[in-house]
């Protein structure tokens, strides 16, 4: 061992840090930036919540108390709401597995025709909100004046009215065409990626195709069927435009109809809180299922990727398939789109469908300034916009940070954004409107704060994603070039997860573009919105013009989700 | 490549003064860290002197990364100290960030950011320096020629081979002319014909441009090519360091003398002790003794009776007849397999209860599967 080789620990005194090292090494810009996220996300997610849960169990006089539970289930309709909630949830989940595994199947495995139209259709309803297709089924199947009723009644010799859409029937039917495509997407993706060779060895011992599909193949893809479960459960239970839409002309209530009806003046935060209780709670435990059993389940990772040989011919079966596809299609995106198209250019609900009948102005009267729906589209636009922009942002700095930091309480960033996810938006409205009414009371920053909350989870998502597949080093090599933490994010971070920025804009601007629930309750007369507005006309009868305002936000849903296209293709050339 | 070396002096050290010449680049002191619950690097000392380059070199999982990053500032260590150009760097309470410490390093995964042009990438380092354009321009362009990479300047990453890409590293941490190289097992992901070329490359460069290096590699013909010194480490410590020479033929442990290069270890035992001579005569137990030099150290404490383990290399090993008459009777061995390799046999042997590896220019006659075999006179070390 050559002298030089080894130091021993005599050689060279320790040389002292000056202080001025040791603040540079500090990298203050680093600790202010998560510290400011850390704080937003106690703000906009935390706060609210621990608020909501404390105004439900303490009372006026600040004890603990289940009075409060009591005494607002002691309320009038309120256990009938409950019942009816739960019966809504019941029929919807089983509603939506029967048609979605079916149709799911037979698109992944089967040479039916028309399955590209079923993708199309469930990809469709998907888009459209509730409140919206309420309006296409009240014009098509409203008790009377329906235009299917009429068809019905007129042309196919029935005696009465055959469908009447507002009833608690109505109700569970357009909530089933809403949320089926959850179903349909996750298990039509699982069955694609279950690997030709699971079936193919079952086969070879002698399994039949009947067989193999209940044994090998249903198992594989049952945690995709149960995370489908659950959020169609929880999309049910937190569901609020057509039950509202619905239960007013029906006269009927569900739990969130009546948290809105208890925020109404004079409100009644203790009440509204406990009510929500139950839903909170339904969702903390279905979350924990996920989480916990379906995670256990997922081993079986699905990575392969189906073949021909797993496509089922049908044989004389392949047109009774596809006509089942088709009505599916016709029934969950052609009519209701068809009917919202034709309704706001009808000159009355009601008239004959006759070419002199149609017109252009409910439109004019939308974009008429004297009129509160030019207001919306306004407040609309610009609360997408703003909560597009913070929501991308935050996304960007906290799934850095949760990627790429290892501290104390990093995990805990990722579970208050999901918390934020699974958690209904009735209730978390109700949070914000008790954490923020005084400082914001009937201000667009009141509404902001809500939907910024509540779409974070999917700006954080995405964004995260798109950094978890970047290669530490890319940063790491910015950093030895000389460029300070702030300015590798600027160089090569941002730039290279751009893409999925971009689409968590794009993403958060259509929802945003589209609540309801959250925008009901924290809505004031000069701060409305298209969808309360949509509502409002709804429940005035003025459907025309509902439609009319329903066809811009679906429109320009749809529009800026076309951009979606522009930053995938900016992706694919950006990574290699 | 000349031309370059000298208008831009590489050698001097930038911050510190020349004149202090025991100054060293890199210094490691008690280096110590703990990833989970291992001890991924266990007290490390190190000096890499200016100009020099070293290479850790160890299995899989021993701490050369863990130690690289330490340098870089990507990890703080929980014990010790690092020192660059005489300054500290990091220690368990403080560390300089990465971007202040004046490093170039290339990665195993190249990290070659692909939004960005080659020459984009290449000129980063010196734009966020904040130099002039024209300098940028002018020094991106001569280290891009450098690597012989000046045709394919307006590529994106993905336009380029992976060999070019590892190129574009290079080039990217050559480019802020930095104090000390890193690199961490860069030729990994290239195959076999591309990495031999790269070695030979990679060496020319750091020694015309006199750059320090730290090189990580888990593959000792890498290490041999481009070291002055090898650190041979196993487990978070350091089992040696000194030059390929020394490692390769006086190996201070059994674990350096199996790690670098093929070894047949040999049992026996001291029969005699020549101080002046360093060396011990081993009386081995699959027959023979042979004169093995052995470690200083190891010599002290030898004496006649003590047990030994001698070290041969397979290309040290003669069959057949031994190198000088006078040479004892040699070992027997009983024949298990052959493989011609074009320019050698190479044989399994065994002898005693061991398995030998002899590589050989000649067949070799065996009776009844049997032969004997001699070691090259003054091959044998003793390893412990
Ligand atoms: N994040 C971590 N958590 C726990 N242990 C770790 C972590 N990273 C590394 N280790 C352990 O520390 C030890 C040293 O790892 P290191 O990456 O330095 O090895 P290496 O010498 O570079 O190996 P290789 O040649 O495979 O790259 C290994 O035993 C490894 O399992
Ligand atoms: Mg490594």
């Amino acid at each position: 061992m050559s002298e030089i080789s080894l130091t021993s620990r005599a050689v060279g005194d320790r040389p002292s840090v000056s202080l001025l090292r040791r603040l540079s090494a500090l990298q203050p810009v680093r600790f202010l930036v998560i510290g400011l996220s850390l704080a937003i996300l106690f703000a906009l997610i935390a706060y609210p919540l621990i608020l909501l849960t404390g105004y439900s169990l303490v009372d006026a006089q600040g004890h603990l108390t289940f009075e409060t539970f009591e005494k607002a289930f002691a309320r009038r309709g309120m256990w009938q709401a409950t019942v009816n909630s739960a019966w809504l949830v019941a029929l919807v989940t089983i509603g939506a597995c029967a048609l979605g595994i079916p149709l799911a199947w037979i698109v992944a495995r089967t040479d039916a025709p028309g399955k590209a139209l079923v993708t199309l259709a469930a990809g469709v309803s998907f888009v459209i909100p509730t409140f919206i297709s309420v309006i296409s089924w009240i014009f098509l199947a409203a008790p009377n004046s329906g235009y299917l009723n009429k068809l019905a009644i007129d042309y196919l010799g029935f005696e009465t009215a055959p469908f009447n859409i507002m009833s608690f029937g109505g109700l569970v039917f357009i909530e089933i065409v809403g949320v089926y495509p959850l179903v349909f997407f996750a298990v039509n993706a699982a069955l694609n990626n279950v690997d030709a060779s699971h079936e193919q060895a079952a086969r070879i011992l002698g399994s039949n195709r009947l067989r193999t599909t209940l044994t090998i193949t249903l198992p594989l893809v049952r945690p995709a069927i149960l995370s489908a479960v659950i959020l169609v459960m929880l999309d049910a239970l937190s569901s609020f435009g057509a039950p509202s839409a619905i239960g007013t002309m029906a006269n009927f209530s569900v739990i969130t109809t009546k948290i809105y009806d208890l925020l109404k003046f004079p409100p009644q935060f203790n009440y509204a809180a406990a009510v929500a209780m139950p839903i909170m709670v339904f969702t903390a435990i279905s979350l924990l299922i996920q989480k916990y059993a379906i995670r256990a389940e997922n081993f079986r990772t699905l990575t392969g990727k189906a073949t021909p040989e797993q496509i089922l011919t049908l044989g004389r079966w392949r047109w009774v398939a596809g006509g089942f596809c088709l009505i599916v299609a016709l029934v969950t995106a052609i009519l209701p789109v068809g009917a919202l198209l034709l309704l706001s250019v009808l000159s009355s609900f009601g008239a004959d469908i006759r070419l002199d009948n149609l017109v252009g102005k409910h439109y004019a009267l939308i974009f008429d300034e004297n009129f509160a729906a030019r207001a919306s589209i306004l407040h609309s636009l610009l609360l997408a916009l703003a909560t597009a922009t913070v929501c991308a942002t935050l996304g960007l700095v906290l799934g850095w940070v949760v990627e790429r930091f290892r501290f104390f309480g990093r995990e805990l960033i990722g579970f208050l954004v999901m918390i934020a996810y699974g958690f209904p938006s009735i209730a978390y409205a109700v949070g914000i409107l008790m954490g923020y009414v005084e400082l914001f009371y009937g201000t667009l920053t009141l509404i902001l704060i809500a939907y910024a909350g509540k779409l974070l989870p999917i700006a954080f998502v995405l964004v995260r994603n798109g950094i978890q597949q970047l290669s530490t080093d890319l940063e790491e090599a910015a950093r030895i070039s000389g460029a300070g933490w702030l300015r590798s994010i600027k160089d090569v971070t941002f730039p290279l997860v751009r893409g999925a920025v971009g689409i968590a804009w794009v993403l958060v601007f259509s929802l945003s573009l589209r609540e309801l629930s959250m925008s009901a309750i924290l809505a004031q007369s000069d701060t409305q919105v298209m969808p309360t507005v949509v509502l409002q006309f709804i429940e005035d009868g003025a459907v025309e013009l509902a439609a009319a305002l329903a066809v811009v936000i679906v429109v320009v849903s749809l529009s800026m989700l076309g951009l979606i296209r522009l930053f995938t293709a900016k992706k694919t050339t950006a990574v290699a | 490549m000349p031309a370059l070396a000298a208008a831009v002096d590489w050698t001097a050290p930038t911050s510190a003064s020349a004149a202090d010449a025991g100054r060293a680049r890199l210094e490691l002191r008690g280096l110590r860290k703990t990833l989970g619950d291992t001890a991924a690097v266990n007290g490390i000392d190190l000096r890499i002197a200016s100009g020099e380059s070293v290479v850790l070199l160890g299995p899989s999982g021993c701490g050369k990364t863990t130690t690289l990053r330490m340098v870089a500032g990507f990890i703080q260590p929980d014990g010790g100290e690092i020192h660059l150009d005489g300054v500290l760097a990091s220690n368990a309470s403080f560390a300089l960030p990465p971007e202040k410490r004046r490093l170039g390093m290339v990665f195993q995964t190249y990290a070659v950011w692909p939004h960005k042009t080659v020459t984009d990438n290449v000129a980063y380092g010196l734009e966020v320096a904040g130099r002039s354009r024209a300098e940028i321009k002018a020094e991106t362009g001569a280290v891009l020629d450098l690597v012989q990479l000046g045709g394919l300047a307006n590529r994106f990453p993905a336009e380029l081979s992976g060999g070019q890409q590892q190129r574009v590293a290079l080039a990217r941490a050559l480019a802020t002319k930095p104090s000390l190289l890193l690199l961490d097992e860069p030729l990994s992901n290239l195959d076999a014909t591309l990495r031999e070329e790269m070695r030979f490359e990679l060496r020319g460069l750091q020694k015309n441009l006199g750059i320090t290096t730290l090189y990580v590699t888990h593959d000792q013909d890498e290490a041999l090519v481009l070291a002055d010194r090898i650190v041979v480490m196993n487990k978070g410590r350091i089992e040696q360091i000194g030059t390929p020479e020394e490692v390769y033929h006086r190996p201070a442990s059994r674990f350096v003398g199996g790690f670098i290069g093929i070894a047949n270890m040999l049992e026996g035992e001291v029969a005699a002790v020549d101080r002046v001579g360093g060396r011990v005569l081993v009386a081995l137990d699959a027959g023979d003794r042979l004169w093995s030099r052995a470690p200083e150290r190891w010599l002290a404490d030898a004496t006649p009776g003590s047990r030994a383990t001698v070290l041969l290399r397979p290309q040290d090993i003669k069959l057949e007849r031994p190198e000088q008459p006078d040479q004892e009777a040699g070992t027997e061995a009983t024949f298990v397999s052959e493989t011609f390799l074009g320019n050698h046999y190479e044989l399994k042997l065994q002898a005693g209860g061991t398995l030998l590896r002899v590589q050989s220019r000649v067949r070799g006659t065996f009776e009844d599967g049997r032969t004997r075999l001699w070691a090259r006179a003054g091959s044998a070390w003793v390893v412990a």
